[in-house]
């Protein structure tokens, strides 16, 4: 608690008292420990910890939960997916409420069992997330999966993402707090490109609250010299280099795919698709996906909220007939996202204490 | 296996059957034998405490506990914590067409044990049977007649009181969520489940104890806010002196749940004077039930509602819990 109160003092004397500075946090399990710490209460009023696109199942296009609502109705298929998925609302309801086959798994690897264990079904694996999820997708791919498992994927690149953010002048971001579990796989040196092209400085860090608090130390000390550079408070998790056996195999089995993000729109070279060799395990071109045009939810502004252009609070919907028992939007879904974070901690930035 | 009949609540001879071969052989006291329509009873004071409960908890048998066990536990921790000695239970079953009379077995079991730990008397009961699929296995009610020791009304908190918890939270909360169907992850989990009168009687006697309430569904930060709906006061709690066990923290992180919100069947929060914190603590710590109680915050008037001070020093509101994170935990 001392080191703490050191760090969160340094904090207010780095933080000019004449300018507001808005950093951002890419990571649904940073928000969740900013929001469940009370960190923001801690801080000086006019620095913002904007919580972003962090939440892979957020960020996943209503079109591919379409299809696979649509590959679990088929006799032959068994869909498997992360939990949280199963409950995503779409105009055609969630996998969960209008599914026929379908699972929950915690890992890639149950999916692999699970098909081994099924032959004569077919196994879809709905694979989503960003990088860190991407890895031991590309690792079952490498281990060789059997005949009957096929990958729905809708992996998102978050480099890409969050140069999206930056080009955008409403959000105005000082400062990047860089995902730590993806870091340990693209490497703090992918991040290179914000401080080196924008001037952003930008920081990687852990999961707990002291080392969050140093990131945001770290981008202040860089906006206070003036001098922009990829930082590092993770280390012991986070190399430079990342893990470049992790970085081989998803270069192995993925290319990059100009694809959709849900409440956001199309940005090109943003997701991953399986390579053309491995078009066999590709379940949109196995069974002849097609895009679903994505339905506006009256009053949702989840999209806005993935980009750092609106708190959940500012929602309509928020805490109203938006909950995690019956979540409108994704953001309300899953335990990464800012809606549901926000609802089960009661953070709103009208009721934070400042001192 | 012999399963239930419908006949079985017909209230003829199988029901006679039912009670007498099974019922009976579990749950004998002198106040039920006579089997009449009322149980004669003998409370000493004028002054009784009465509550009743109905218990529809999924699944049936749980790491810890059964939906018998927790019938019993749950009607008497009512009672301690209103400050009362139990003293007697009813219990109603609803049964279902089909219900294995061995695992019926196994849930008396449950409850006498119960009874017999808290010293209780069931002397009086129903049998109902419905049709197939009407209910989970089965649905409990039970009904708790106490005498009253020491009253404990809400009116009693005030400005300066501490609060305190008797022990880990969120156990029961965790064990029902890992036994559920859609997870595969396995730890071992126990619930709490179990009669708190034995930790909660010697209290009755220290002057500075306010208030008890046993934080079941809703978990602490429910009952926390309801003080301070009906007060008007405001409770300020702090993380660090929470105590939580580290697999209960470790699993509620990776399903999303929240301790504070997750339901306890074992533990009681307790409201008392700044003086007699303490003291309180002491005695609770002397007892298995209490050994890790804590003090784990206090009532203020410089706001309203619940504020959880956290390890790092920041602030967030406690809300009610608006939904169950659970179904049927108890």
């Amino acid at each position: 608690m001392d080191k703490t109160n050191d760090i969160i003092r340094l904090i207010h004397s780095l933080v000019p008292s004449d300018k507001k500075i808005r950093i951002m946090n890419v990571c649904g399990s940073h928000e969740h420990t900013i929001a469940f710490s009370g960190m923001r209460s801690l801080l000086p009023e006019n620095l913002e910890i904007i919580p972003g696109p962090g939440c892979p199942v957020c960020v996943c296009p209503e079109s591919d939960i379409i299809n696979a609502i649509y590959l679990s109705k088929r006799d032959d298929v068994i869909l498997v997916t992360y939990g949280d998925m199963l409950r995503v609302p779409t105009q055609k309801g969630s996998i969960r409420s209008e599914g026929k086959n379908f699972r929950m798994i915690t890992s890639p690897f149950e999916a692999l069992n699970i098909a081994r264990s099924n032959p004569g079904t077919k196994i879809v694996f709905f694979s989503i997330g960003f990088e860190t999820t991407t890895a031991p997708t590309a690792g079952i791919l490498e281990m060789g999966v059997p005949d009957n498992l096929f990958i729905l994927s809708s992996h998102r690149l978050t480099p890409t993402i969050m140069e999206i953010l930056v080009k955008d002048a409403e959000i105005g971001i000082d400062g990047f707090i860089a995902p730590g579990h993806v870091s340990a796989i693209v490497g703090s040196n992918a991040w290179n490109v914000f401080s080196e092209k924008y001037g952003i400085p930008t920081v990687v860090a852990g999961f707990e609250a002291d080392n969050l608090l140093l990131g945001i130390v770290e981008i202040l000390r860089q906006l206070k010299s003036g001098k922009a550079q990829t930082g590092n408070v993770y280390k012991g998790v986070v190399k430079p280099e990342g893990n470049t056996q992790a970085q081989r195999l998803m270069e192995k089995y993925f290319e990059v795919a100009d694809v959709n993000w849900r409440g956001i729109g199309h940005i090109p070279g943003s997701g991953l698709e399986l390579r053309d060799e491995y078009s066999s395990r590709d379940a949109r071109k196995v069974f002849e996906l097609e895009e679903v045009k994505e339905a506006k939810i009256p009053g949702c502004i989840c999209g806005t909220i993935i980009l750092g252009k609106a708190y959940p609070s500012a929602c309509k919907l928020f805490k109203k007939v938006c909950t995690p028992k019956t979540p409108k939007g994704p953001c309300m879904v899953s335990f990464e996202g800012a809606c549901n974070i926000w609802y089960k901690t009661s953070s709103d930035t009208q009721n934070i204490e400042h001192r | 296996m012999k399963k239930i009949e419908i006949g079985h609540g017909s209230g003829g001879r199988l029901t006679r059957d039912l009670i007498q071969k099974t019922f009976l052989k579990y749950l004998s006291s002198e106040e039920l034998k006579p089997l009449e329509d009322a149980a004669y009873i003998n409370l000493k004071h004028h002054h009784v405490a009465m509550t009743t409960d109905s218990y529809v908890v999924r699944p049936l048998f749980f790491p810890g506990g059964n939906i018998g066990k927790l019938a019993v536990c749950g009607t008497v921790n009512d009672l301690a914590v209103s400050g009362a000695v139990p003293r007697y239970l009813s219990i109603g079953f609803i049964l279902e067409e089909g219900f294995p009379i061995e695992h019926l077995e196994e849930i008396l079991k449950g409850i006498a044990e119960s009874a017999k730990q808290s010293g209780v008397h069931i002397v009086t009961g129903d049998t109902k049977v419905v049709e197939k699929n009407k209910c989970d296995g089965m649905f409990i009610n039970t009904t708790g007649i106490g005498e009253i020791v020491k009253p404990l009304p809400l009116d009693n908190v005030s400005v300066g009181d501490m609060v305190l918890i008797t022990g880990t939270i969120g156990d029961h909360g965790t064990a029902i969520a890992l036994v559920r169907d859609e997870f595969t992850i396995t730890a071992n989990l126990l619930s709490d489940c179990a009669p708190l009168n034995d930790l909660l009687q010697p209290l009755f006697e220290i002057e500075g104890l306010k208030w008890m309430r046993d934080p079941t569904r809703g978990g602490v930060a429910t009952v926390l806010a309801e003080v301070s709906d009906v007060t008007g006061l405001g409770v300020e709690i702090f993380e660090e002196n929470v105590p939580v066990r580290e697999d209960v923290r470790f699993i509620s992180d990776m399903l999303g749940y929240d301790p504070l919100y997750l339901a306890n069947e074992g533990k009681a929060i307790i409201i008392a004077s700044h003086e007699s914190a303490n003291k309180i603590l002491s005695i609770l710590k002397k007892h298995p039930l209490g050994q890790n109680a804590s003090v784990i915050g206090h009532v203020t008037s410089k706001f309203k509602g619940v504020r959880l001070r956290t390890k790092i020093g920041g602030e967030r509101l406690l809300d009610m819990l608006e939904e169950d994170m659970l179904p049927r935990i108890c």
